[in-house]
């Protein structure tokens, strides 16, 4: 087990000073995009579509997609909820693999196929039950295309990993603030502009680097 | 006119100022009116704009919302989904084309609200590339029925209206016979990137001419570089169809219908179209609209799935299709990413994507590189929601690694490629089989294989800009599979047995149907190909103003 000191440094942004949200009452930030971000902040909707055991799955698999190892239970960007407020509403993106069924369906076969591979892999035992490192075998397999299960015969494992399951995931994650600070993302600019747009040019309210990683 | 004077004119519907607030508008759903436009995006806005000028009755719908650009527009990425096409569409072939984000618009203004405002004219041998290349085994290569010359009055016209920033010299194409209306922009981090890769390697490169302002025109100001172009533009600086032409339409009296779905067009006994049939929001109700000509102006999936939702006794496989070929010849541009580390930010979500910079260097067919055709190599700026797709499906890379390779989002920079792809029956546009959409429409099935021809052309674009970035001192190339533009599902052509509309955008069997947008095109050319389907609408305008004044519509 690492001490939570390399999992912090693991992570550590170049920008730990930087908070997108200190801007909330600055040029910035007009008043549609101020109430689109406050209802992400503070109405993280309950899980309607999925049920325990496919929320359960699909939050550790988002741990395993996007590790969020040095944060609180409180201080983590929620995941699950915003994909099964998609599922729910039956949001569509537009176009659909005529390989994968119906979003709905796919979602409900790709995690229940989820933990059929993880227990063929792994002696019976359910995805959640896994380690971090049987939990990416599982996964990579999946990515790959040739994980062992019934279910996957119905459902190309890898479409589903690709565009539903990984694009979901990582898309969630980084449309949070706590994602942008982490990256010194510059967030809302609206309508303030910039002016200094070359290699290494700030303007003044830019995420300032403390010290450069690379 | 005073309000009571607009208001006994029919003047009684308003619609979003561009400025706030709301202006007046006619409304003309009871009454038959000379021109129903399907679509109010960039092909649409023109065409709708010009005819309510030249005095003609004027109705265009969109699918979508009439956007207020002040208080819709949200700057944020996610929440700007809803100004893409959202319903299902199928599909397919062996190179499925990912549609939603980067192939639609849905709203007045259509894609042109969120589009990268590239604005290139094609060059005179992209309109004769048969000719000049020969037929091309396994593809449908064509020529256009028009030539370069046909449409240069037109570019300069739509640049005009655009106020096209660009270069006072631009290097490649026919030579201008005027200068862009207004001056370029300044070049970002990516653009120097780009400039910087191609000086060292002797690559030609120039200011790339962009469709937002650099100075103040009328009562809209110059962009600010908020770098959110492809959520919408909050300023007005973006000179985008819903605030150039779309206000235009609405001065010269024309009707812009939002929220209203085009079911199926209408014909009479003699084969003539009388107007469409339309979902209003809110309503299950099919409305009518009449018109004495309907123009369709629906981008390449949904004018020929109009076109064939609207079959009928007279026309079993779809209305203006005798010759089989609506939705057949389904083309798109490759438009392949490449992506490199920098030890400086770059800072990608500054400025507008395109960054001021371009490459047209190898928009031509090279001798000795085993394809035909070419592309132009242009800077992009995706922001973080974005970027980490491409991160994660262009390496398939997640996990920790992948959350550490974002904390330098920072550091990256990108390149684009808009490539030409081959003409070839087998991808298609059809109706799928079992499919509907929310109207209970069959939804569009999409098939699309790239032919091999294409892929050579990818390959040498990615290395081409792996070397640029490279030279510029980029490290960690990796790059992403990318479709953009969509084409040549109503092609345009003499022979109405190989052809759906003739060089005027009129279908060959239908007279008083036009289709008018990129589905019209015989080939792909290497351009993004905005600036010439506007410029083909204002062309179609005026061949319509012709053909009325001489009574053959």
């Amino acid at each position: 087990m690492r001490s939570t000191q390399e999992q912090d440094d693991e992570f550590r942004s170049s920008y730990p000073n930087y908070n997108v949200l200190d801007k909330w009452f600055s040029p910035d930030w007009d008043d549609q995009t101020r109430k689109v971000v406050r209802h992400r902040l503070e109405k993280v909707p309950p899980i309607r579509f999925f049920s325990e055991t496919e929320a359960q799955t699909l939050a550790a698999v988002a741990e395993r997609i996007m590790p969020q190892p040095d944060r609180t239970e409180s201080g983590r960007i929620p995941i699950v909820p915003w994909i099964d407020e998609k599922l729910y509403e039956d949001q569509r993106d537009g176009y659909r693999y005529e390989k994968l069924p119906p979003q709905r369906q796919a979602w409900q076969k790709g995690l229940a196929a989820i933990n059929e591979t993880a227990g063929i892999l792994f002696k019976g035992r359910r995805f959640v039950d896994l380690d971090a490192e049987s939990q990416d075998a599982v996964l990579k397999r999946i990515q790959k295309g040739d994980p062992p299960g019934e279910i996957w015969k119905q459902l190309p494992s890898q479409s589903f990993f690709e565009h539903m399951l990984l694009k979901n995931v990582v898309k969630t994650y980084y449309m949070h603030p706590i994602a942008w600070n982490e990256i010194g993302y510059n967030g809302p600019s609206s309508p303030r502009g910039h002016v200094r747009i070359w290699e290494d040019g700030l303007d003044p309210w830019e995420a300032q680097e403390e010290a450069r990683r690379r | 006119m005073t309000q009571q004077d607009q208001i006994m004119a029919g003047w009684s519907l308003s619609a979003p100022g561009i400025h706030g607030g709301r202006v007046p508008m006619r409304d003309w759903s009871r009454e038959e009116v000379d021109v129903c436009v399907v679509g109010a995006g960039a092909s649409g806005g023109v065409v709708g704009a010009k005819l309510a000028e030249a005095g003609f009755s004027v109705v265009i719908l969109d699918a979508g919302p009439h956007w207020d650009p002040m208080s819709d527009f949200i700057s944020d990425e996610h929440a700007s989904t809803k100004l893409f096409w959202t319903d299902e569409r199928i599909t397919g072939g062996n190179d499925p084309v990912e549609l939603g984000s980067n192939n639609s618009g849905r709203g007045v203004g259509g894609s042109t609200v969120h589009y990268s405002m590239v604005a290139l004219r094609a060059h005179p041998h992209h309109f004769r590339r048969r000719t000049l290349e020969g037929s091309i085994e396994d593809a449908d290569h064509r020529d256009w029925p028009l030539a370069f010359e046909d449409l240069e009055p037109y570019y300069e016209e739509v640049e005009e209206e655009l106020q096209i920033a660009g270069p006072t010299f631009y290097p490649w194409g026919k030579p201008r016979r005027r200068r862009y209306p207004q001056r370029e922009h300044e070049l970002n981090a990516s653009a120097n990137v780009l400039v910087r890769g191609c000086a060292k390697l002797g690559i030609p490169v120039a200011p790339s001419p962009i469709a937002t302002l650099s100075a103040p025109h009328e009562d809209r100001p110059p962009c600010v570089y908020r770098g959110f172009c492809n959520f919408g533009c909050t300023t007005n600086a973006k000179s985008s169809i819903l605030v150039t032409y779309i206000p235009r339409a609405i001065r010269a009296g024309a009707e812009i219908r939002g929220n209203a779905m085009v079911a199926r067009i209408t014909h009479d006994s003699h084969g003539r179209a009388t107007g469409v049939l339309h979902f209003r929001k809110g309503s299950d109700e099919l409305f009518q609209q009449r018109a004495k000509s309907v123009i369709v102006a629906g981008y390449a999936i949904e004018s020929p799935r109009l076109l064939l939702n609207s079959a009928g006794s007279l026309f079993p496989e779809g209305l203006a299709n005798s010759s089989g070929r609506v939705g057949k010849y389904f083309m798109v541009q490759s438009s392949e990413q490449v992506y490199a580390k920098f030890t400086e930010r770059i800072n990608q979500y500054k400025a507008p994507p395109p960054g001021g910079a371009i490459t047209e260097h190898f928009n031509r067919t090279m001798p000795g590189v085993g394809f035909v055709g070419g592309y132009t190599i242009e800077v992009i700026g995706p922001h973080p929601v974005d970027f980490v797709a491409k991160m994660a499906t262009g390496r398939g890379l997640w996990g920790e690694g992948l959350r550490r390779e974002m904390l330098d989002y920072n550091c990256f920079s990108g390149l684009g490629m808009v490539g030409a792809v081959m003409s070839n029956v087998n991808n298609e546009v059809k109706l799928h089989e079992t499919e509907q959409d929310q109207y209970g429409l069959p939804v569009s099935h999409v098939i699309f294989s790239y032919h091999d021809n294409d892929k050579r052309l990818i390959k040498h674009a990615r290395e081409k800009m792996t070397e640029i970035l490279q030279a510029a001192g980029g490290e960690d190339v990796w790059s992403d599979h990318r479709m953009a533009h969509l084409f040549g599902t109503c092609r345009m052509g003499l022979d109405p047995d190989d052809s759906v509309v003739n060089v005027d955008c009129r279908a060959h069997d239908v007279p008083n149907l036009f289709i008018c947008d990129g589905s019209v095109f015989p080939n792909s050319t290497g351009v993004n190909p905005s600036l010439t389907i506007q410029a083909l609408a204002a062309r179609t305008a005026d061949r319509i103003c012709d053909m009325a004044r001489r009574g053959e519509l």
